[in-house]
Protein backbone atom coordinates (compact mmCIF):
# COMPACT_ATOMS: atom_id res chain seq x y z
CA UNK A 1 0.00 0.00 0.00
CA UNK A 2 0.93 3.35 -0.65
CA UNK A 3 0.95 6.67 0.56
CA UNK A 4 -1.16 7.69 -2.11
CA UNK A 5 -3.87 5.41 -1.27
CA UNK A 6 -4.26 6.05 1.93
CA UNK A 7 -4.81 9.67 1.72
CA UNK A 8 -7.92 9.03 -0.52
CA UNK A 9 -10.84 9.17 2.38
CA UNK A 10 -13.32 11.75 0.27
CA UNK A 11 -14.29 14.89 2.20
CA UNK A 12 -16.68 17.81 1.63
CA UNK A 13 -14.97 20.40 -0.06
CA UNK A 14 -15.50 23.30 1.74
CA UNK A 15 -17.94 26.63 0.80
CA UNK A 16 -16.62 29.96 0.15
CA UNK A 17 -16.24 32.18 2.97
CA UNK A 18 -18.35 35.09 3.00
CA UNK A 19 -16.56 38.42 1.66
CA UNK A 20 -14.97 40.43 4.17
CA UNK A 21 -17.25 43.66 4.81
CA UNK A 22 -13.79 45.75 5.81
CA UNK A 23 -12.77 46.09 1.58
CA UNK A 24 -15.96 48.08 0.72
CA UNK A 25 -16.25 49.75 4.08
CA UNK A 26 -13.05 51.00 3.95
CA UNK A 27 -13.21 52.00 0.99
CA UNK A 28 -16.33 53.99 1.62
CA UNK A 29 -15.05 55.97 4.59
CA UNK A 30 -11.59 56.73 2.24
CA UNK A 31 -13.55 58.49 0.07
CA UNK A 32 -15.90 60.31 2.30
CA UNK A 33 -12.80 61.36 4.34
CA UNK A 34 -11.36 62.83 0.87
CA UNK A 35 -14.96 64.77 0.36
CA UNK A 36 -14.73 65.95 3.89
CA UNK A 37 -11.24 67.40 3.40
CA UNK A 38 -12.14 69.17 0.07
CA UNK A 39 -15.33 69.91 0.96
CA UNK A 40 -16.40 74.28 1.43
CA UNK A 41 -17.75 73.17 5.25
CA UNK A 42 -15.74 71.00 6.92
CA UNK A 43 -12.22 70.99 4.77
CA UNK A 44 -10.40 73.34 2.60
CA UNK A 45 -13.47 74.85 0.08
CA UNK A 46 -11.67 72.88 -3.10
CA UNK A 47 -13.26 73.91 -6.01
CA UNK A 48 -12.73 72.61 -9.56
CA UNK A 49 -14.60 74.87 -11.25
CA UNK A 50 -12.03 77.62 -9.92
CA UNK A 51 -9.00 75.82 -10.75
CA UNK A 52 -10.40 75.56 -14.65
CA UNK A 53 -11.77 78.91 -14.87
CA UNK A 54 -8.51 80.77 -13.04
CA UNK A 55 -5.89 78.10 -14.86
CA UNK A 56 -4.70 80.33 -17.77
CA UNK A 57 -4.13 83.06 -15.50
CA UNK A 58 -0.76 81.59 -15.11
CA UNK A 59 0.09 81.36 -18.67
CA UNK A 60 1.90 84.76 -19.18
CA UNK A 61 4.08 82.94 -16.13
CA UNK A 62 4.57 79.91 -17.79
CA UNK A 63 5.35 81.69 -21.47
CA UNK A 64 8.50 82.78 -19.97
CA UNK A 65 9.55 79.06 -18.84
CA UNK A 66 8.97 77.79 -22.60
CA UNK A 67 11.80 80.20 -23.28
CA UNK A 68 14.83 79.93 -20.75
CA UNK A 69 17.50 82.42 -21.13
CA UNK A 70 20.82 80.07 -21.43
CA UNK A 71 22.54 83.04 -20.82
CA UNK A 72 22.33 83.15 -17.38
CA UNK A 73 23.48 79.64 -17.21
CA UNK A 74 27.02 80.48 -16.53
CA UNK A 75 25.63 82.54 -13.03
CA UNK A 76 24.25 79.16 -11.74
CA UNK A 77 27.51 77.26 -11.92
CA UNK A 78 28.79 78.54 -8.69
CA UNK A 79 25.25 77.86 -6.28
CA UNK A 80 24.94 74.64 -8.39
CA UNK A 81 28.68 73.56 -7.35
CA UNK A 82 27.69 74.30 -4.03
CA UNK A 83 24.19 72.39 -4.09
CA UNK A 84 26.28 69.49 -4.85
CA UNK A 85 29.02 69.93 -2.77
CA UNK A 86 26.53 70.21 0.22
CA UNK A 87 24.58 67.53 -0.72
CA UNK A 88 27.65 65.11 -1.08
CA UNK A 89 29.03 66.16 2.28
CA UNK A 90 25.32 65.76 4.19
CA UNK A 91 24.80 62.40 2.21
CA UNK A 92 27.98 61.29 3.10
CA UNK A 93 27.92 62.04 7.42
CA UNK A 94 24.26 61.17 7.08
CA UNK A 95 24.83 57.61 5.53
CA UNK A 96 27.75 56.77 8.12
CA UNK A 97 25.64 57.67 11.01
CA UNK A 98 22.63 56.06 9.46
CA UNK A 99 23.87 52.59 9.01
CA UNK A 100 24.61 51.83 12.41
CA UNK A 101 21.60 53.52 13.86
CA UNK A 102 19.89 51.29 11.22
CA UNK A 103 21.00 47.93 12.83
CA UNK A 104 19.87 49.43 16.44
CA UNK A 105 16.69 49.83 14.70
CA UNK A 106 15.43 46.52 13.74
CA UNK A 107 14.38 43.71 15.68
CA UNK A 108 16.62 40.98 13.78
CA UNK A 109 19.86 42.90 14.95
CA UNK A 110 18.74 44.20 18.16
CA UNK A 111 16.91 42.33 20.22
CA UNK A 112 17.02 44.67 23.12
CA UNK A 113 13.11 46.19 23.47
CA UNK A 114 14.31 49.11 25.13
CA UNK A 115 16.88 49.72 23.45
CA UNK A 116 15.22 49.13 19.74
CA UNK A 117 12.24 51.31 21.24
CA UNK A 118 14.37 54.20 22.30
CA UNK A 119 15.99 54.29 19.12
CA UNK A 120 12.59 54.24 16.72
CA UNK A 121 11.34 56.70 19.43
CA UNK A 122 14.16 59.47 18.48
CA UNK A 123 13.70 58.78 14.95
CA UNK A 124 10.99 59.04 14.64
CA UNK A 125 11.10 62.64 15.98
CA UNK A 126 14.14 63.10 13.41
CA UNK A 127 11.91 62.29 10.54
CA UNK A 128 9.03 64.03 11.71
CA UNK A 129 10.25 67.41 12.03
CA UNK A 130 10.60 68.52 7.81
CA UNK A 131 13.70 69.62 6.13
CA UNK A 132 13.18 73.27 5.72
CA UNK A 133 12.26 73.75 9.61
CA UNK A 134 15.79 72.20 10.75
CA UNK A 135 17.38 74.77 7.74
CA UNK A 136 15.24 77.30 9.31
CA UNK A 137 16.83 76.24 13.09
CA UNK A 138 20.49 75.69 12.03
CA UNK A 139 20.20 79.86 9.78
CA UNK A 140 18.93 81.41 12.81
CA UNK A 141 21.82 79.44 15.46
CA UNK A 142 24.77 79.81 12.71
CA UNK A 143 23.88 82.27 10.26
CA UNK A 144 23.26 82.35 6.43
CA UNK A 145 25.71 79.62 4.51
CA UNK A 146 26.56 76.29 3.42
CA UNK A 147 27.07 75.32 6.82
CA UNK A 148 23.15 75.15 8.60
CA UNK A 149 22.24 73.81 4.97
CA UNK A 150 24.69 70.72 5.39
CA UNK A 151 23.45 69.87 8.86
CA UNK A 152 20.08 70.33 7.90
CA UNK A 153 20.23 67.89 5.23
CA UNK A 154 22.56 65.55 7.55
CA UNK A 155 19.41 65.13 10.07
CA UNK A 156 17.21 64.68 6.92
CA UNK A 157 19.21 61.84 5.35
CA UNK A 158 19.51 59.71 8.77
CA UNK A 159 15.91 60.11 8.97
CA UNK A 160 15.17 58.81 5.55
CA UNK A 161 18.06 56.21 5.59
CA UNK A 162 17.15 54.80 8.99
CA UNK A 163 13.38 54.35 8.23
CA UNK A 164 14.15 52.28 5.10
CA UNK A 165 17.28 50.42 6.27
CA UNK A 166 16.09 49.33 9.26
CA UNK A 167 13.34 47.92 7.47
CA UNK A 168 14.99 46.24 4.81
CA UNK A 169 16.85 44.61 7.83
CA UNK A 170 13.57 43.52 9.14
CA UNK A 171 13.06 41.48 6.38
CA UNK A 172 16.93 39.60 5.98
CA UNK A 173 17.25 35.65 5.56
CA UNK A 174 17.84 35.07 9.55
CA UNK A 175 19.64 31.77 8.58
CA UNK A 176 23.17 33.30 7.99
CA UNK A 177 22.46 35.11 11.59
CA UNK A 178 21.49 31.51 13.02
CA UNK A 179 25.33 30.40 12.02
CA UNK A 180 26.62 33.27 13.10
CA UNK A 181 25.44 32.86 16.21
CA UNK A 182 26.46 29.32 16.57
CA UNK A 183 30.08 29.93 15.62
CA UNK A 184 30.43 31.92 18.60
CA UNK A 185 30.19 34.92 17.18
CA UNK A 186 28.52 38.03 18.95
CA UNK A 187 25.82 40.31 17.71
CA UNK A 188 28.43 42.27 16.44
CA UNK A 189 29.95 40.37 14.42
CA UNK A 190 26.55 38.46 13.29
CA UNK A 191 25.72 42.03 11.97
CA UNK A 192 29.41 42.44 10.14
CA UNK A 193 28.95 38.96 8.55
CA UNK A 194 25.81 37.94 8.11
CA UNK A 195 23.27 40.92 7.61
CA UNK A 196 25.25 43.29 6.29
CA UNK A 197 26.34 41.68 2.95
CA UNK A 198 22.54 41.04 2.60
CA UNK A 199 21.44 45.04 3.03
CA UNK A 200 24.30 45.86 1.23
CA UNK A 201 22.56 46.96 -2.44
CA UNK A 202 19.47 48.50 -0.60
CA UNK A 203 21.86 50.82 1.70
CA UNK A 204 23.89 52.14 -1.46
CA UNK A 205 20.68 52.68 -3.53
CA UNK A 206 19.43 54.51 -0.30
CA UNK A 207 22.18 56.45 -0.07
CA UNK A 208 22.29 57.10 -3.37
CA UNK A 209 18.68 58.20 -3.07
CA UNK A 210 19.43 60.83 -0.44
CA UNK A 211 22.11 62.57 -2.70
CA UNK A 212 19.39 62.99 -5.17
CA UNK A 213 16.99 64.00 -2.66
CA UNK A 214 19.22 66.69 -1.40
CA UNK A 215 19.92 68.42 -4.64
CA UNK A 216 16.14 68.68 -4.69
CA UNK A 217 15.72 69.96 -1.11
CA UNK A 218 18.75 72.07 -1.00
CA UNK A 219 16.69 73.95 -3.60
CA UNK A 220 13.77 74.42 -1.46
CA UNK A 221 16.09 74.90 2.03
CA UNK A 222 18.36 77.54 0.17
CA UNK A 223 15.00 79.65 0.28
CA UNK A 224 15.45 80.14 3.99
CA UNK A 225 19.40 81.66 3.20
CA UNK A 226 20.98 77.74 4.09
CA UNK A 227 23.29 77.92 0.74
CA UNK A 228 22.99 76.77 -2.65
CA UNK A 229 20.63 77.21 -5.92
CA UNK A 230 18.07 77.60 -3.65
CA UNK A 231 19.36 80.98 -2.44
CA UNK A 232 19.72 81.96 -6.35
CA UNK A 233 16.09 80.30 -6.91
CA UNK A 234 14.53 82.96 -4.55
CA UNK A 235 16.10 86.11 -6.13
CA UNK A 236 15.24 84.92 -9.36
CA UNK A 237 11.84 84.41 -8.29
CA UNK A 238 11.68 87.70 -6.31
CA UNK A 239 12.18 89.54 -9.77
CA UNK A 240 9.90 87.82 -11.77
CA UNK A 241 12.76 86.40 -13.75
CA UNK A 242 11.24 83.51 -14.63
CA UNK A 243 12.91 82.45 -18.00
CA UNK A 244 16.30 82.46 -15.45
CA UNK A 245 14.44 79.95 -13.20
CA UNK A 246 13.38 77.78 -16.12
CA UNK A 247 17.28 77.45 -16.60
CA UNK A 248 17.31 76.65 -12.81
CA UNK A 249 15.16 74.01 -13.05
CA UNK A 250 16.48 72.10 -16.35
CA UNK A 251 19.93 72.06 -14.55
CA UNK A 252 18.22 70.49 -11.48
CA UNK A 253 16.26 68.34 -13.67
CA UNK A 254 19.24 67.20 -15.34
CA UNK A 255 21.28 66.60 -12.36
CA UNK A 256 18.59 64.51 -10.55
CA UNK A 257 18.69 62.64 -14.10
CA UNK A 258 22.61 61.72 -14.46
CA UNK A 259 22.57 60.29 -10.49
CA UNK A 260 19.81 58.36 -11.12
CA UNK A 261 21.44 56.90 -14.43
CA UNK A 262 24.61 56.37 -11.99
CA UNK A 263 22.53 55.08 -8.94
CA UNK A 264 21.19 52.40 -12.20
CA UNK A 265 24.42 51.51 -13.05
CA UNK A 266 25.74 51.33 -9.78
CA UNK A 267 22.95 48.94 -8.18
CA UNK A 268 23.19 46.54 -11.55
CA UNK A 269 26.92 45.75 -10.35
CA UNK A 270 26.11 45.72 -6.67
CA UNK A 271 23.13 42.81 -7.04
CA UNK B 1 30.69 13.84 26.26
CA UNK B 2 27.62 15.46 26.27
CA UNK B 3 24.75 15.18 28.88
CA UNK B 4 21.12 16.09 28.53
CA UNK B 5 19.84 15.87 32.44
CA UNK B 6 15.77 15.86 32.27
CA UNK B 7 15.85 18.45 29.57
CA UNK B 8 12.70 20.37 29.11
CA UNK B 9 11.63 23.34 26.07
CA UNK B 10 8.47 24.31 26.25
CA UNK B 11 8.20 27.10 23.96
CA UNK B 12 6.63 30.61 24.37
CA UNK B 13 3.19 28.87 22.77
CA UNK B 14 2.81 26.36 24.92
CA UNK B 15 3.90 23.43 22.60
CA UNK B 16 6.43 21.18 24.29
CA UNK B 17 9.14 20.42 22.47
CA UNK B 18 11.18 18.14 24.68
CA UNK B 19 9.94 16.33 27.65
CA UNK B 20 12.30 15.34 30.37
CA UNK B 21 14.98 14.19 27.93
CA UNK B 22 18.10 11.95 29.34
CA UNK B 23 21.13 11.35 27.35
CA UNK B 24 24.48 10.35 27.17
CA UNK B 25 26.97 10.96 23.82
CA UNK B 26 29.78 10.11 24.63
CA UNK B 27 32.83 11.88 22.42
CA UNK B 28 33.35 10.73 19.00
CA UNK B 29 30.44 9.66 18.40
CA UNK B 30 28.04 9.31 15.22
CA UNK B 31 24.73 9.45 15.97
CA UNK B 32 21.18 10.02 14.07
CA UNK B 33 18.57 11.34 15.27
CA UNK B 34 14.90 10.19 13.40
CA UNK B 35 11.38 10.95 13.95
CA UNK B 36 8.57 12.66 12.75
CA UNK B 37 8.50 16.95 11.77
CA UNK B 38 7.58 18.45 14.93
CA UNK B 39 8.78 15.38 17.24
CA UNK B 40 11.12 17.59 19.06
CA UNK B 41 14.61 16.63 16.52
CA UNK B 42 15.46 20.24 15.74
CA UNK B 43 14.74 21.37 19.69
CA UNK B 44 17.38 18.24 20.80
CA UNK B 45 20.01 19.65 18.40
CA UNK B 46 19.58 23.25 19.10
CA UNK B 47 19.74 22.64 22.79
CA UNK B 48 23.24 21.33 22.69
CA UNK B 49 24.94 24.83 21.87
CA UNK B 50 22.14 26.90 23.26
CA UNK B 51 20.30 28.16 20.23
CA UNK B 52 17.24 26.89 21.65
CA UNK B 53 17.36 27.75 25.63
CA UNK B 54 16.03 25.23 27.69
CA UNK B 55 13.11 25.29 30.03
CA UNK B 56 14.03 22.88 32.48
CA UNK B 57 16.50 20.60 33.39
CA UNK B 58 20.38 20.82 31.82
CA UNK B 59 22.66 20.10 29.38
CA UNK B 60 26.07 19.69 29.89
CA UNK B 61 29.00 19.48 27.79
CA UNK B 62 31.89 18.05 29.06
CA UNK B 63 30.47 18.96 32.64
CA UNK B 64 30.12 22.64 31.42
CA UNK B 65 25.98 23.93 32.05
CA UNK B 66 24.34 25.29 28.67
CA UNK B 67 21.94 26.98 30.19
CA UNK B 68 23.16 28.25 33.08
CA UNK B 69 26.20 29.79 30.57
CA UNK B 70 26.65 33.61 30.43
CA UNK B 71 26.54 35.32 27.21
CA UNK B 72 29.92 35.07 26.87
CA UNK B 73 31.15 31.42 27.99
CA UNK B 74 27.97 30.59 26.10
CA UNK B 75 29.47 31.99 23.15
CA UNK B 76 32.62 30.26 24.23
CA UNK B 77 30.84 26.72 24.29
CA UNK B 78 30.04 27.33 20.63
CA UNK B 79 32.83 27.98 19.48
CA UNK B 80 33.43 24.31 19.80
CA UNK B 81 30.53 23.27 18.06
CA UNK B 82 30.18 23.26 14.66
CA UNK B 83 26.21 23.60 12.91
CA UNK B 84 25.53 22.37 9.81
CA UNK B 85 21.67 23.70 8.74
CA UNK B 86 18.80 22.50 6.18
CA UNK B 87 18.64 25.37 4.59
CA UNK B 88 22.76 25.85 4.50
CA UNK B 89 22.58 29.37 6.03
CA UNK B 90 25.24 30.83 3.63
CA UNK B 91 25.26 34.81 2.74
CA UNK B 92 24.40 33.95 -0.68
CA UNK B 93 26.22 37.29 -1.57
CA UNK B 94 29.25 37.35 -0.62
CA UNK B 95 32.26 35.24 -1.33
CA UNK B 96 32.52 31.37 -0.03
CA UNK B 97 35.70 32.20 1.56
CA UNK B 98 34.26 35.03 4.11
CA UNK B 99 31.32 32.56 4.55
CA UNK B 100 33.61 30.04 5.89
CA UNK B 101 35.67 32.91 7.65
CA UNK B 102 32.67 33.11 9.78
CA UNK B 103 33.69 30.06 11.12
CA UNK B 104 36.94 31.95 12.69
CA UNK B 105 34.31 34.65 14.21
CA UNK B 106 34.80 33.47 18.07
CA UNK B 107 38.80 33.83 17.66
CA UNK B 108 39.09 36.56 15.75
CA UNK B 109 38.10 39.51 17.85
CA UNK B 110 35.39 42.09 16.92
CA UNK B 111 37.39 45.29 16.42
CA UNK B 112 39.18 42.53 14.01
CA UNK B 113 36.41 40.60 12.26
CA UNK B 114 34.43 43.72 11.91
CA UNK B 115 37.29 45.63 9.59
CA UNK B 116 37.41 42.13 7.52
CA UNK B 117 41.04 41.98 8.99
CA UNK B 118 41.25 38.36 9.74
CA UNK B 119 44.51 36.87 10.88
CA UNK B 120 46.54 34.92 8.40
CA UNK B 121 46.23 31.92 10.43
CA UNK B 122 42.62 32.14 10.45
CA UNK B 123 42.35 32.46 6.14
CA UNK B 124 44.63 29.54 6.84
CA UNK B 125 42.27 27.21 8.62
CA UNK B 126 39.26 28.19 6.56
CA UNK B 127 41.08 27.50 3.40
CA UNK B 128 42.04 24.02 4.88
CA UNK B 129 38.39 23.60 5.67
CA UNK B 130 37.50 24.03 2.08
CA UNK B 131 40.09 21.52 0.98
CA UNK B 132 38.71 19.05 3.06
CA UNK B 133 35.38 18.80 1.55
CA UNK B 134 37.07 19.11 -1.60
CA UNK B 135 35.92 22.55 -3.33
CA UNK B 136 38.90 24.82 -1.87
CA UNK B 137 38.70 25.99 -6.02
CA UNK B 138 35.69 28.04 -5.15
CA UNK B 139 36.94 30.13 -2.46
CA UNK B 140 36.85 33.43 -4.38
CA UNK B 141 33.29 32.58 -6.04
CA UNK B 142 29.97 33.87 -5.03
CA UNK B 143 28.00 31.31 -2.39
CA UNK B 144 24.47 31.96 -5.02
CA UNK B 145 26.79 30.71 -7.98
CA UNK B 146 27.16 26.98 -6.56
CA UNK B 147 24.53 24.18 -6.44
CA UNK B 148 22.76 23.18 -3.42
CA UNK B 149 25.35 20.31 -3.00
CA UNK B 150 28.04 23.04 -2.72
CA UNK B 151 26.79 25.13 -0.62
CA UNK B 152 25.96 22.65 1.74
CA UNK B 153 29.65 21.52 1.71
CA UNK B 154 30.43 25.16 2.10
CA UNK B 155 28.19 25.00 5.45
CA UNK B 156 30.48 22.02 6.39
CA UNK B 157 33.40 23.69 6.07
CA UNK B 158 32.37 26.93 8.21
CA UNK B 159 31.82 24.17 10.92
CA UNK B 160 35.39 22.66 10.50
CA UNK B 161 36.80 25.96 10.18
CA UNK B 162 35.40 26.37 14.45
CA UNK B 163 38.05 23.39 14.87
CA UNK B 164 35.40 21.97 16.79
CA UNK B 165 34.80 18.81 18.71
CA UNK B 166 30.86 18.51 18.09
CA UNK B 167 29.45 18.75 14.92
CA UNK B 168 25.42 19.03 15.11
CA UNK B 169 23.86 18.93 12.00
CA UNK B 170 19.94 19.34 11.25
CA UNK B 171 18.10 17.39 8.34
CA UNK B 172 22.03 18.73 6.09
CA UNK B 173 20.66 16.56 3.30
CA UNK B 174 16.36 17.83 3.01
CA UNK B 175 17.03 20.03 0.97
CA UNK B 176 19.45 18.16 -1.52
CA UNK B 177 18.80 15.31 -3.93
CA UNK B 178 19.78 12.01 -3.26
CA UNK B 179 22.68 11.06 -4.98
CA UNK B 180 24.14 14.75 -3.32
CA UNK B 181 22.56 13.67 -0.26
CA UNK B 182 25.23 10.69 0.39
CA UNK B 183 28.15 12.52 -0.79
CA UNK B 184 27.33 15.04 1.58
CA UNK B 185 27.13 12.22 4.11
CA UNK B 186 29.82 10.56 3.52
CA UNK B 187 31.82 13.82 4.11
CA UNK B 188 30.32 14.13 7.35
CA UNK B 189 30.99 10.28 8.17
CA UNK B 190 34.88 10.64 7.06
CA UNK B 191 35.03 14.07 9.35
CA UNK B 192 33.50 12.01 12.20
CA UNK B 193 36.13 9.33 11.79
CA UNK B 194 39.45 11.05 10.95
CA UNK B 195 38.85 13.89 13.22
CA UNK B 196 37.28 12.22 15.79
CA UNK B 197 34.56 15.00 16.44
CA UNK B 198 31.27 13.66 17.90
CA UNK B 199 28.59 13.81 14.94
CA UNK B 200 24.99 14.84 15.59
CA UNK B 201 22.90 14.43 12.63
CA UNK B 202 18.57 14.85 12.17
CA UNK B 203 17.28 12.45 9.54
CA UNK B 204 14.17 12.21 7.63
CA UNK B 205 15.11 9.19 5.64
CA UNK B 206 15.23 5.55 7.61
CA UNK B 207 17.58 4.08 4.79
CA UNK B 208 20.03 7.00 5.62
CA UNK B 209 19.89 6.48 9.00
CA UNK B 210 20.31 3.12 8.66
CA UNK B 211 23.68 3.24 6.65
CA UNK B 212 25.42 6.50 8.51
CA UNK B 213 24.17 5.92 12.08
CA UNK B 214 26.64 4.44 13.93
CA UNK B 215 23.83 4.79 17.10
CA UNK B 216 19.73 5.74 15.72
CA UNK B 217 17.96 8.40 18.57
CA UNK B 218 13.98 7.87 18.14
CA UNK B 219 12.10 10.92 19.11
CA UNK B 220 8.13 11.28 19.18
CA UNK B 221 6.82 14.26 20.61
CA UNK B 222 9.58 15.05 22.39
CA UNK B 223 10.31 12.02 23.97
CA UNK B 224 12.98 9.46 23.44
CA UNK B 225 11.30 6.24 22.30
CA UNK B 226 14.09 5.13 21.04
CA UNK B 227 18.28 4.43 21.57
CA UNK B 228 19.96 1.83 19.55
CA UNK B 229 22.61 0.67 17.30
CA UNK B 230 21.54 1.46 13.47
CA UNK B 231 21.99 -2.18 12.90
CA UNK B 232 19.18 -2.90 15.51
CA UNK B 233 17.07 -0.48 14.15
CA UNK B 234 14.78 -2.92 11.98
CA UNK B 235 11.37 -1.65 10.13
CA UNK B 236 9.18 -2.24 13.41
CA UNK B 237 11.54 0.21 15.54
CA UNK B 238 10.92 2.75 12.68
CA UNK B 239 7.16 2.05 12.77
CA UNK B 240 7.34 2.64 16.95
CA UNK B 241 8.97 5.73 16.41
CA UNK B 242 6.70 7.35 13.86
CA UNK B 243 3.45 5.91 15.27
CA UNK B 244 2.42 4.61 11.97
CA UNK B 245 3.41 2.37 9.34
CA UNK B 246 6.03 3.30 6.80
CA UNK B 247 5.54 4.49 3.63
CA UNK B 248 7.97 5.41 0.62
CA UNK B 249 8.05 8.75 1.59
CA UNK B 250 10.07 7.20 4.30
CA UNK B 251 12.65 6.21 2.43
CA UNK B 252 15.23 7.98 0.33
CA UNK B 253 15.19 5.14 -2.06
CA UNK B 254 17.41 2.93 -4.17
CA UNK B 255 18.02 5.89 -6.33
CA UNK B 256 20.48 7.33 -3.83
CA UNK B 257 22.25 3.91 -2.63
CA UNK B 258 22.97 3.11 -6.10
CA UNK B 259 24.63 6.49 -6.76
CA UNK B 260 26.26 5.87 -3.73
CA UNK B 261 28.25 2.88 -4.57
CA UNK B 262 29.50 4.00 -7.62
CA UNK B 263 30.40 7.54 -6.62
Amino acid sequence: MTADQVARTPTARPTKPARSPWVPLSLLIFLGLTWAAASEELGIGFDIGELIGNFTRGFPFLADFWSPNWAFLPQTYEPMLETLRMSIIAAAIGCSVALPISFLASRVTTPNLAVYLADRGILNVVRAIPDILYALIFVAALGIGALPGILALVLFNIGVVVKLLSETVDGVDPGPIEAANAAGGNRTQAVRWAVLPQVLPNYVAYSLYVFELNIRASAVIGIVGAGGIGRLITTERRFFNYDNLSVILIEIFVFVFLIELISISLRRRLV
Amino acid sequence: MIRFKNASVTYPGGVQALKNVTLEIPDGQMMVIVGLSGAGKSTLIRAINGLVPLTGGDVLIDDVSVRHARPRQLREIRSKIGMIFQTFNLVKRTTVLNNVLMGRLHGAGTMRSVLGWYREADVEIAMRSLERVGIVEKAYVRASNLSGGQQQRVGIARALAQEPKIILADEPVASLDPPTSHVVMRDLQRINTELNMTTIINLHFLDLAKVYGERIIGMRAGELVYDGTGAKADENVFRDIYGRSLTADDLMGEAGAAASTTG
